[in-house]
């Protein structure tokens, strides 16, 4: 009876740690409603606005996330965006084709994120590391694109070809039908269970007879398609393409995932779900932090502290003894 | 070890960098070395990537990634300009202050590693975001300049920077290869769970480290700032690229403490690095084709790092064939 109540009680607790992301996006919402209410904001422009600035790091940091199962970090998938995107734009301005321009930064995107892998599958690399080099390196491919084809300082694709795309329900089809792919890889399928057990216990997976270089590439391809539908997604908003497009989007990837609850460590407790409530939750604060019109510096310490809360709330679960690493 | 081999392998990077640089030089026509601010170039870059070397070794080594080192060493070096331009003090002042906040801010961003318990990626995340927060609100986003104080300009010298050089690489050496907390450091590193199975206390340890790297941090921050005349601020994360001109160094500095120590190793990494930037310089290279050389740098370094065994097989098989 005793121990009865005592697995209740930790699976209630479990539970909760498990969903405080999940969690903190409705208070989020709650808050960014209430304030809308009280502050007379227009909700539906609101919106329109969240979908907007949130879909492309929602759609890069889905595809990131089977990356970080395996326990991998890409830093580079900012400036992958970056380069796919001025690709594409050149690929327009070459044939002035939209599905051109699509295929064009999806192939781009996953070409580099192949590389990447495939460079530090070949010479036995620490990833970490090897997107470290290739971020400078794409930052600097960025400027040569910018500097061989670009008028100026950017590089443009007319808004009026853009114009029939840039609305918000084309852009819930693409994050809907990439997402739906994702899930089914990732939960429904052998790559994603077997991709978990590698995150988790790489020894074990290895003795088992699984193939880490291999799951390494086919993580990291998945990741460049997210990354390519992420720029062509850059571009449908802001046709306009200099060397910072994207520039945040690195790191926002990284903090979404992390804030929607994945382990950085990867392994069996991934959720593919993670980067949608993350990236959702972190352009809703944005947006509270709008609305209370907050100073930008004094916004992002607010931003800190509550990606702190949240992160510490929802992984409180699985610290152990030593310090994590 | 033989003596020889020691000395062959401590010194073999720089030495064929600046001898590479060097020939490159010559045959554009170009001294490296031509005048006292060219050596002033090499001497700053020397110390500034020594020190964000030094810092990431500190944490990396152990295995805990730190992206907060660039915003450690913003925030310090606001306070402790602000500070110096209102009480009218120099740059010695301004250099403690820095030091001395940096630490503190390091200490911070270790203390909450130790309390929240979280992995050090996200805490340095978190640490990184609220730091160009407080550094932004402190100057209005305006940052801030000191383009006309003379006395604080005025610190940029050839002896000033070596006597930080100096004074750094003895620190690091003192502290971590020749005290107890440095021994406890070394049994971390190398065997987490046994070292804190046989008493070693982590956490304390994980403290100083932070503000030991901290205070590298604050001192590059005075350097930088002195050098530039103005700090600009850095929002979403803007602040972590210093951190990057540190990884060639510190694999550099891991294969240089094979034969030597690893700290001489870091500062020989700088070293060579410095030599790289002061080529780039000297033969105006344009920025993309810098960032483009010095990844290609990186990852030849690596791959020749992890196919060692392979390298040499291939070397002494063909050899024997030949």
């Amino acid at each position: 009876m005793e121990n009865e109540k005592k697995i209740r009680k930790e699976n209630v607790k479990a539970a909760v740690f498990r969903f405080a992301p999940l969690g903190g996006l409705i208070l989020l919402f709650g808050i960014f409603m209430a304030l809308a209410v009280i502050k007379d904001i227009n909700i539906p422009y609101s919106f329109k606005n969240i979908v907007n600035q949130s879909v492309v790091v929602v759609v890069a940091a889905t595809g990131a996330v089977f990356i970080y199962t395996l326990g991998s970090f890409d830093i580079s998938l900012g400036a992958s965006l970056c380069v796919s995107a001025l690709i594409g734009a050149m690929a327009y301005n070459a044939t002035k084709s939209l599905p051109v321009m699509l295929l064009t930064c999806v192939g781009v995107a996953v070409l580099i994120s192949l590389t990447s892998s495939v460079l530090a599958s070949v010479f036995n690399l620490p990833v970490f590391v090897t997107t470290i080099a290739m971020l400078s390196l794409l930052s600097a491919l960025a400027l040569v694109l910018i500097g061989a084809n670009g008028t100026g300082d950017v590089i443009q694709v007319p808004a009026a070809a853009v114009r029939g795309i840039n609305n918000v329900w084309f852009k819930l089809i693409i994050l809907a039908v990439y997402l739906g792919m994702c899930v089914f890889l990732f939960d429904f399928m052998k790559l994603g269970r077997r991709e978990k057990f590698q995150g988790g216990n790489p020894v074990c997976a290895k003795l088992t007879g699984l193939n880490g270089k291999r799951l390494a590439i086919a993580a990291f391809a998945i990741a460049g398609v997210g990354v390519g539908l992420g720029a062509f997604l850059t571009i449908t908003y802001a046709p306009t393409l200099s060397r910072n497009t994207a520039s945040s989007v690195g790191m926002d990837i990284i903090i979404s995932i992390v804030f929607g609850g994945m382990p950085v460590s990867g392994g069996a407790r991934s959720k593919i779900y993670s980067a949608v409530i993350g990236a959702l939750s972190m352009t809703m604060l944005n947006q509270i932090m709008l609305a209370l019109s907050l100073d930008s510096g004094v916004g992002q310490i607010v931003k800190a502290i509550i990606f702190l809360l949240v992160v510490s709330i929802s992984m409180s679960n699985s610290k152990g003894n030593i310090l994590p690493r | 070890m033989k003596m020889g081999k020691k000395i062959t392998g401590t010194l073999v990077i720089p030495v064929i960098t600046l001898i590479a640089a060097w020939i490159i030089c010559s045959s554009q026509g170009v001294k490296l070395f031509e005048t006292q601010l060219n050596l002033l170039t090499f001497i700053r870059t020397v110390a500034n990537v020594s020190l964000v070397t030094f810092a990431l070794a500190i944490n990396l080594n152990s295995g805990r990634f730190d992206f907060s080192l660039g915003s450690v060493a913003l925030l310090s070096s606001v306070i402790s300009s602000k500070i110096v331009l209102a009480l009218d003090w120099g740059p010695v002042a301004m250099l403690l202050l820095s030091l001395c906040f940096g630490v503190i801010f390091g200490l911070i961003s270790g203390a909450v590693y130790v309390s929240v318990k979280l992995p050090p990626i996200i805490v340095s995340l978190a640490v990184a975001l609220l730091y160009e927060g407080l550094s932004f609100t402190l100057t209005g986003g305006h940052g801030v300049s000191f383009a006309n104080s003379a006395r604080l300009l005025g610190f940029a010298s050839i002896p000033n920077f070596l006597i930080i050089i100096v004074l750094a690489l003895a620190f690091m050496i003192i502290v971590f290869d020749r005290t107890k907390f440095g021994y406890e450091y070394k049994a971390l590193l190398s065997g987490q769970k046994v070292a804190v199975s046989t008493g070693i206390r982590e956490v304390p340890n994980a403290l100083l480290c932070y503000a030991i790297a901290g205070g590298l941090m604050g001192i590059q921050g005075f350097i930088s700032a002195t050098t530039n005349g103005t700090i600009q601020m850095s929002l979403n994360f803007g602040s972590i690229s210093p951190m990057f001109m540190a990884f060639l160094p510190m694999f550099i500095g891991g294969f240089i403490g094979r034969y030597s120590n690893d700290k001489l190793g870091y500062l020989l990494g700088a070293v060579t690095s410095a030599f790289i930037s002061l080529l780039y310089v000297r033969l105006n290279v344009s920025s993309s084709v810098q960032q483009i050389t010095s990844a290609l740098l990186l990852v030849g370094f690596l791959i020749y790092l992890n196919n060692e065994g392979k390298l040499k097989g291939l070397f002494v098989r063909g050899g024997g064939k030949g």
